[in-house]
């Protein structure tokens, strides 16, 4: 097919391995984890005050044993949905900004279409979680799995799945499964969560996780982050 | 076109430039004209030069912008780019393991028996 004699460069080991290295090198170029780390770190730390001073919502259940009542916050109902969608915008936009500074593209639309359904499939549940309260408050029960399964914390956990295939990022996967750990297994120390001093110790720790592994992608990023000449 | 992979290589892709270009822009989406010249390690005319073959054979489109006052010259792969550049690193692979078969193939009998 061809008449000209070949090059070093052509080469297919060459040229293969080549095109492996630049592919993870814009890959890398992409990657900006720490922001949504850090978004929705301060987005838990924020729940936590809106969910202590906002409004609650009481739905009781009578049953055989007596009249089962669960209260729900505001910020299960209205700011998380709410939160949740303006994470996804200000990611999404952020995303676009800095690779297009960088001058190098990203693909931000599944991540933002995947983020507004994980925030509308979260409203529904907790709406049906308004109106269906769980039976039995433990923590260890299924329902309270339920009830964690359908929490915020699970549709951020979520989402950093999302972005662990969106960014091909190993690193990213192993804070997204520590995180769903944290959020799935309850920390109470044996005491029941609604206790004062333990009813904010999931968010907490939540966020605690999310701050860290910013700081550490940030960190880790950094080098990468050279100056354009 | 025999059965060797090598038929089944483009001139167009086969090129290092050429094909750094095909990847970076393939993994970006939308790629800018500075990116591709810093990391491909090339000179403006030269990249210039590659890129004109490349939107020649339709493989990539090529969109001249601004950003503030700064001119921006955006490449984005065509359907065909994609297919281009799928082919290439196929073909790439097949020519590859062909070779390490016949390597290994050949491995014992060139060995001898130690």
């Amino acid at each position: 097919m061809t008449t000209e004699a070949a090059r070093p460069g052509d080469d297919p080991h060459r040229l293969l391995s080549n095109a492996r290295q630049l592919a993870r090198r814009v890959r890398k170029d992409q990657r900006a984890t720490w922001f949504p780390l850090l978004v929705f770190a301060a987005l838990t730390f924020l729940a936590i005050p809106v969910r202590r001073y906002s409004g609650h919502h009481l739905t009781c259940r009578s049953l055989p044993e007596g009249p089962v009542c669960v209260a729900y916050t505001n910020a299960d109902l209205v700011y998380w949905p709410i939160a949740l969608v303006l994470a996804y915008v200000a990611i999404a936009t952020f995303y676009i900004r800095r690779s297009r500074a960088r001058g190098v593209g990203t693909r931000t639309r599944p991540y933002a279409i995947a983020g507004v359904v994980i925030a509308a499939a979260l409203s529904a549940v907790a709406f049906w979680e308004f109106r269906h309260p769980p039976l039995g408050p433990g923590p260890f029960n299924v329902q309270g799995l339920t009830y964690r399964l359908a929490s915020p914390g699970t549709a951020i956990g979520l989402a950093l799945l999302v972005l662990v295939w969106a960014e091909r990022n190993r690193a990213l996967l192993v804070l997204a499964v520590a995180y769903l750990a944290v959020v799935l297994v309850p920390i109470t120390f044996g005491r029941q969560q609604v206790d004062p001093p333990w009813y904010d110790l999931p968010a907490v720790s939540q966020g605690t996780v999310l701050l860290l592994g910013a700081i550490a992608f940030a960190l880790a990023q950094r080098p990468l982050r050279s100056p354009s000449p | 076109m025999t059965g060797h992979p090598a038929n089944g290589l483009d001139d167009t892709v086969h090129q290092r430039v050429r094909l750094g270009i095909l990847t970076i822009t393939h993994e970006a989406g939308q790629v800018e004209f500075g990116y591709l010249r810093s990391n491909l390690e090339v000179t403006a005319g030269n990249l210039s030069q590659h890129l004109g073959v490349l939107e020649g054979a339709g493989l990539v489109t090529i969109e001249k912008g601004y950003a503030g006052r700064r001119a921006r010259t955006w490449i984005s792969l065509t359907k065909a780019g994609h297919t281009a550049l799928a082919n290439e690193i196929a073909q790439l692979k097949l020519l590859i393991s062909q070779v390490e078969t016949t390597e290994q193939g050949s491995g014992p009998a060139a060995a001898g028996d130690g």
